[in-house]
């Protein structure tokens, strides 16, 4: 059962099925979640989250999934190279569907970023026990979601080697960027972004990667710890670096959480502030953001349920932990279904131009992707609100990546079923994507699976001194 | 180099979208090492212009023929090339204005698929003897010669047959073409003797069009379209506009102007014109439910009534619309009678079929003509040319002809060699070259009856011979003119022939009827070769590279069929095979099938684009043909390459094709708040109108745009994909009735222009005058513009079109060539406002209004364009602005277009 589980995950999300064949690790049961029980900690192994990355070897299984990995990043750079060369021309897109799965998917993997980010930096700031189990993995799957989406925006132009252009720079014909583009707005947003969650990631690591060097240096494992010494900035986990690591990180988490909002945001007034119909809407943005939460708690769901299964972390993520995320993914998805009524009846509200394109994209020729959307991420989810679904891990994965590819299908509802119906309604040819786009969609895909793998085999995927604090404080009297 | 080399230069781009546009505009690397007539190196320009192209430029007036019937044009040239042809205003067959056909020019002169060599049975021979033109004429000197052209009006070409004549006694001469119809017969029948028919709709009060055609293309096209557009002026003046009636099988550019329009199978054309005929009292027996009112309507007008018979409608129609005329006493006000404009040959197609088959042909010489191609098939022309001896073709292109003849000829471009032609009203014009030969072996007609007639003269000298009146002088001037003055026969009186009879109806349809009729763009499929006439949307299906038959909505409905089912059509055994669409409007029981695609050896044209008609064309019955058997045997269905846009009916309140009852108004929209502020434009403002009044949708501003701004060609897959690159796109917006309204829509120059505010890049921005402009040099390729452009009038350079090895051949090197991943769009030809801005400023005035003409504005054969200072109050921009019937398109936005429109005028229905 657990080696078919273990296939089952390996095909869903390329992810570490081989650091399970680590032999320092204690095999532990996955299905079905066995009841919390807190064993006393003097059985325990030393801390197993740490002796992970320092393991020689992860096994076979592991190389084979860094090998698709790799394998799938270099396809994103054939992708990218045959973009650079032959042009956008490869794509689907013509006049007026300009804009193909370079928006598509860049919406998409901001939403999950974004998801992802925000549930990591609530959990910081609310001091929920949960955060100990999911916040670091919560905010590599951050990172490299943000890494796949931003390069979706220099790829997409028609000249990608002049996109600096957008940048403010005292160029020599004084031409400036025009402010008033949401575009540029944009480029702020999602250089923010990628600053703002890998400054708290990286925060949220420097302990750990202090208890990295030291262990390294047990092992003998010299040059391992000087590289983790010289990421970890010289830690020495004194009082004072307790005091300033702890409103430090939470400086930056409160930092994080406006801009979520607004970088997505951002990227949804792309849509809203244009003349066409149906994205000319002020709801754009709130669905936008809104949709994008089940979409990244559903890869946090999914990840978790993996690295649980995998890496035989269930004491660290418990059931607890994933009864809570999978009540709150519920919850985020009935938000959802609340949006997308109010998408109809807004329209519904609305003049006749933007009731004729919202009605073209809820009927029209892209109505798949819009029902798909609907029900992947709104009413799938609500399974878990059934305790024996939620606690099945393939259910979990399942659902979770389903609200992924739902949001997804979202996003090309808008992108692209959004021009259906424009102010001069024509007959035409559509937009249908081309194999470079999905290559490029599959590549990206690679990148944030090579990303997550080399997280997992580098840094610790549970933050240790949350856990060494949150089980000094159960032993405490 | 040669055209063998071609496939191999085709072959290094493996971007299967890139092959239709290699085919057909073919390599321009061989253009550099070809022999030509200045600088082949075009360079790329974006930033500057290339050296040494800005300083020489001249214009040239010359004529082009169609049908054999001139259209004076004005060359542009720089640096020794043409690049743009526009009309000569002078010139009665254009009156300034330009066609599709007369635009391509340009480009079949610099197509790098153009027959180089003499060839001898479809080879290069070997030997320099053997490869001169010389050598193929001397093969034909002898007994049993026969010479096949096409339709002649020129003196030259008459003279010089006659002159052949005499060197060689008993030569026949045949003149052909496969869109010639029973026109003489017709006007025989009805005043005893042939005559041609010059309309003249200025002065028409209501029109009736037998079979459409008025309006639609052919060499009296632009002389129809702008005397009909001044009629309807001078109507909208007074407010009796005139009436247009029209009768016929097949939606036309005519029937989109109808103010009232009967969709009639061929038979019933006929028996409405025998109908309204007797009506008017002509001895001829008829009725039809329809035809009293139109008789009325028609008499009402009297002299100023006006009735016609289009192309391919058969001798009784022609006969009974001069009849009907002669009746109606318009001769005079509304129709001129000259004598016919095509000299008489010794016969036609069929004699030379018959002669070869008697086997008393031994050398023919075909100039400019491809029978093999278009020649009914029963005729089997390719087999009967195998066995004439001698047979030397010579033409523009290997053609079918070419490779069916023993020897084949290059022949000069029209623009490159000396010649003479008529006018639609007899005015002759010369011909001269507007550059250096491009060919060094290639032969004029003229020069090749000059050396077979043993003539000493080439080129200038045999047209001067042929006009000895003009002395030096009278030579330079009527070559500055581009034409010769006074030269049109005075017209002619005619009365009804004393036993009028318009002969035999024909006879009733029993299941479909084929109609063949020339395509819009690809006339008899002489233009086949030619990228921006394959590339350019048909005017009512929108079909661009390739055609189809059209087919009734209630025919199709009957027989399952949708746009794109592929059909089996049979006609008398012969069958092809071809997909359909479906046109509302179009008669029941009527299969329309457009001539002059499916090339089989046309230059690089891919043979697959479009149907061949000619191949179940019967010889009897060439235009309306009875007893077509249509099967679809499975269910086969083919994606139609459709560009263009094609609007829903009905799609959106107010309608963006509007239309006005005469005299009213449209109410002018609401100030509408910005939140940015306003900009005062103290100098000059520039703004255009479109009036959909006169706008007959015939593509030339379209053509001209692109051959003025070096838009580049796509291709069929990139067109099929959306990706078609015109910066003036022709909206049509169909009604159920087949009729519709064309409505042009380039860039609107929006004051508030929704595009430029999403640009991250400030690549469009305004300029002091309300142009905005775009900045290729600064754009990145967003593509934000156009998602934010609610006329979509944005275009993408999606690949290097314009750049890439296999692009058009020939630029305008005053516009810059756009690289790949820009985006590009109307400028309101901000090249020549600002050329006329120089030139003012260096006379040391102001620019007349009107100096500035855009391209589009230059060529529409109904002046629907105007363009102008809007900030002069006396403009004739502003004039139109001020005009009740001016709206902005999406005006309720707030966009401000500077384009804005002219709402069609509807009236009642007259003869209903």
């Amino acid at each position: 059962m657990r080696r078919a589980l273990r296939i089952a995950v390996a095909a869903a999300g390329g992810f570490a099925l081989a650091v399970a064949q680590s032999k320092l690790q204690r095999p532990a049961p996955v299905l079905p979640i066995p009841p919390r029980a807190k064993p006393p900690p003097a059985t325990l192994p030393p801390n197993p989250v740490a002796a992970i990355p320092l393991q020689r070897s992860f096994g076979w299984g592991f190389a084979f999934a860094l090998a698709g990995a790799a394998a799938g990043v270099l396809l994103l750079c054939y992708a990218v190279a045959a973009l650079l060369l032959v042009g956008v021309g490869l794509w689907g897109t013509n006049i007026p569907f300009v804009w193909g799965f370079d928006l598509i998917n860049y919406v998409w993997w901001i939403g999950i970023a974004n998801a992802a980010s925000l549930f990591a930096v609530i959990l910081v700031l609310r001091r929920h026990g949960l955060r100990t189990a999911v916040n670091r993995f919560a905010e590599a799957a951050a990172l490299a979601a943000v890494a796949a989406a931003a390069l979706y925006p220099i790829l997409h132009l028609g000249r990608p080697w002049l996109f600096y252009w957008v940048i403010p720079y005292p160029a020599t014909f004084a031409v400036w960027p025009q402010f008033r583009s949401t575009l540029v707005w944009d480029l702020w947003g999602i250089m923010s972004h990628v600053v703002v969650t890998s400054l708290f990631w990286y925060t949220g690591l420097i302990p750990d990667l202090a208890t990295m060097r030291d262990r390294a240096q047990l092992r003998g494992r010299l040059a391992a710890a000087r590289l983790y010494g010289l990421f970890a900035l010289g830690w020495r986990g004194s009082v004072a670096h307790w005091a300033r690591h702890q409103a430090a990180y939470r400086l930056v988490a409160a930092l994080v959480l406006p801009m979520l909002v607004s970088a997505q945001s951002i990227v949804a007034f792309e849509f809203a502030t244009t003349l066409v119909p149906d994205w000319h809407q002020g709801r754009v943005p709130l669905h936008v953001v809104a949709t994008g939460i089940p979409s990244g708690l559903g890869v946090v769901l999914a990840l978790a349920v993996v690295l649980r299964g995998t890496l035989g972390l269930a004491r660290f993520i418990d059931e607890d932990d994933m009864e809570l995320l999978a009540r709150l993914m519920a919850a985020a998805s009935l938000a959802c279904l609340w949006l997308y009524l109010d998408e109809l009846v807004s329209a519904w509200l609305e003049e006749d131009a933007t009731r004729q394109a919202t009605a073209a994209r809820v009927i029209g020729p892209y109505a798949a992707l819009w029902w798909g959307g609907l029900v992947l991420t709104t009413l799938v989810p609500q399974l878990l609100w059934f305790a024996h679904i939620r606690r099945s891990a393939p259910a979990a994965i399942a659902i979770g990546l389903g609200a992924a590819a739902g949001v997804w299908l979202d996003r090309f509802s808008l992108v692209a079923g959004g021009l259906l119906h424009d102010h001069m309604p024509r007959i035409g040819p559509a937009y249908a994507p081309t194999t470079p786009e999905w290559t490029l969609l599959l590549g990206t895909a690679a990148l944030f699976a090579l990303m997550m793998l080399v997280f997992a085999r580098l840094i610790p995927v549970v933050a240790m001194y949350e856990i060494r604090h949150e089980e000094s404080e159960a032993e405490a009297p | 180099m040669g055209g063998t080399s071609l496939p191999r230069l085709a072959d290094l781009d493996t971007r299967p979208g890139r092959r239709t546009v290699l085919r057909a505009a073919g390599a321009s690397l061989a253009l550099a090492s070809a022999a030509g007539c200045g600088p082949e190196e075009w360079g790329d320009p974006l930033h500057a212009l290339p050296r040494g192209v800005a300083a020489e430029d001249a214009t040239y007036a010359t004529v082009l023929d169609l049908e054999g019937i001139g259209r004076g044009v004005l060359v542009r040239t720089r640096a020794g090339h043409p690049v743009k042809i526009e009309g000569n205003p002078d010139h009665p067959g254009s009156l300034g204005a330009t066609d599709p056909f007369l635009e391509a020019a340009v480009l079949s002169l610099h197509d790098p698929a153009r027959s180089r060599t003499v060839r001898r049975a479809g080879r290069v021979p070997r030997g320099a003897a053997a490869t001169t033109p010389d050598a193929a004429v001397e093969a034909l000197r002898g007994e049993g010669l026969h010479i096949l052209t096409g339709p002649v009006t020129s003196p030259t070409v008459a003279r010089l047959v006659e002159a052949v004549r005499t060197a060689h006694p008993g030569v026949r001469w045949h003149a052909w073409s496969p869109l010639a119809d029973e026109a003489a017969e017709g006007t025989r029948r009805a005043v005893g003797e042939p005559v041609a028919i010059l309309h003249d709709p200025a002065r028409a009060a209501c029109i009736l069009a037998l079979g459409g055609g008025l309006l639609d293309p052919g060499p009296a096209q632009l002389h129809h379209a702008r005397r009909w557009s001044e009629a309807r002026a001078a109507g909208r003046e007074s407010g009796a506009l005139p009436a247009l009636i029209v009768a016929e099988s097949t939606p036309s550019l005519t029937g989109t102007k109808a103010d009232r329009r009967l969709a009639l199978p061929p038979q019933e054309v006929d028996a409405l014109a025998r109908a309204v005929a007797a009506d008017l009292g002509l001895p001829v027996a008829g009725t039809h439910a329809e035809a009293a009112p139109i008789a009325a309507a028609l008499r009402r007008a009297g002299p100023a009534a006006l009735v016609t018979a289009a192309r391919g409608q058969p001798a009784s129609v022609h006969a009974l619309a001069l009849a009907m005329n002669l009746a109606l006493g318009t001769v005079g006000t509304t129709l001129h009678l000259l004598p016919p404009l095509h000299t008489p040959a010794d016969g036609t197609l069929a004699d030379l079929a018959q002669a070869i088959a008697a086997g008393t042909v031994q050398r023919l010489l075909i100039l400019d003509s491809n029978p093999a191609f278009a020649a009914p098939a029963e005729l089997d022309l390719p087999a009967l040319l195998a066995r004439v001896p001698v047979s030397v073709h010579a033409g523009l292109h290997v053609d079918e002809t070419a490779l069916a003849c023993a020897w084949h000829v290059p022949l000069a471009h029209p623009l490159e060699s000396w010649g003479d032609s008529r006018a639609p009203d007899g005015t002759a014009a010369i011909r001269q070259p507007a550059c250096a030969p491009r060919i060094a072996t290639a032969r004029s007609a003229e020069d090749l009856l000059a050396a077979l007639a043993g003539l000493e003269q080439r080129g200038e000298a045999l047209i001067r011979a042929t006009w000895p009146d003009l002395d030096d002088e009278a030579w330079r001037i009527a070559l500055e003119a581009g034409l010769i003055a006074n030269s049109a026969p005075p017209p002619r009186a005619a009365t009804l022939a004393a036993s009028f009879d318009p002969g035999p109806p024909p006879p009733p349809a029993q299941g479909l009827v084929a109609l063949f009729a020339p395509d819009p763009h690809l006339w008899d499929g002489r233009f086949a070769s030619d990228a921006w006439l394959q590339e350019l949307p048909h005017p009512l299906t929108k079909q661009a590279w390739g055609n189809a038959a059209l087919v009734a909505p209630a025919d199709a409905a009957r027989l399952g069929l949708a746009d794109g089912s592929e059909v089996l059509l049979s006609l008398a055994g012969r069958t092809i095979r071809t997909p359909v669409i479906i046109l509302p409007g179009q008669a029941p029981g009527v299969v329309t099938l457009p001539l002059g695609g499916g090339r089989r050896a046309a230059g690089d044209v891919d043979p697959a684009i479009g149907l061949d008609a000619y191949r179940i064309r019967p010889a009897a019955t060439p235009w309306a043909a009875p007893g077509l058997d249509l099967d679809a045997p499975d269910s086969a269905r083919v994606a139609l390459v459709r560009a263009g846009w094609h609007h829903p009916a009905d799609a959106r309140d107010p309608p963006m094709a509007r239309s006005v009852a005469p005299g009213a108004a449209i109410p002018p929209l609401p100030p509408q708040p910005s939140l940015y502020p306003e900009w005062s434009y103290p100098g000059r403002a520039w703004g255009m109108t479109v009036d959909l009044d006169t706008c007959i949708g015939c593509n030339a501003c379209t053509i001209a745009c692109q051959a003025e701004n070096n838009t580049p060609v796509v291709g069929a897959e990139e067109v099929a994909r959306g990706r078609e690159m015109h910066w003036l796109r022709i909206d049509l917006h169909t009604e159920t009735d087949g009729g519709g309204t064309f409505q042009p829509v380039p860039c609107m120059h929006c004051e508030k222009a929704p595009c430029e505010i999403v640009c991250p890049v400030n690549a469009t921005v305004h300029d002091h005058e309300g142009l905005n402009v775009m900045v290729y040099a600064r754009c990145i390729g967003t593509r934000t513009c156009s998602n934010n452009c609610p006329y979509k009038v944005r275009r993408f350079n999606w690949s290097g079109y314009a750049r890439a090895p296999g692009a058009v051949p020939v630029r305008n090197p005053e516009v810059p060539l756009r690289p790949r991943g820009v985006i590009e769009k109307c400028t309101y030809c901000q090249h020549r406002i600002n050329a006329a801005t120089t030139h003012a400023r260096l006379e040391g005035r102001e620019i007349r209004d009107g100096e500035i003409e855009t391209a589009c504005q230059r060529a529409c054969p109904t002046r629907a364009i105007t363009f102008g200072d809007v900030n002069d109050p006396d403009s004739a921009v502003s004039r139109a602005k001020r005009e009740g019937r001016n709206y902005a398109l999406l005006g309720e936005l707030g966009t401000r277009p500077r384009t804005t429109y002219l709402a069609r005028i509807r009236q009642g229905e007259p003869g209903a």
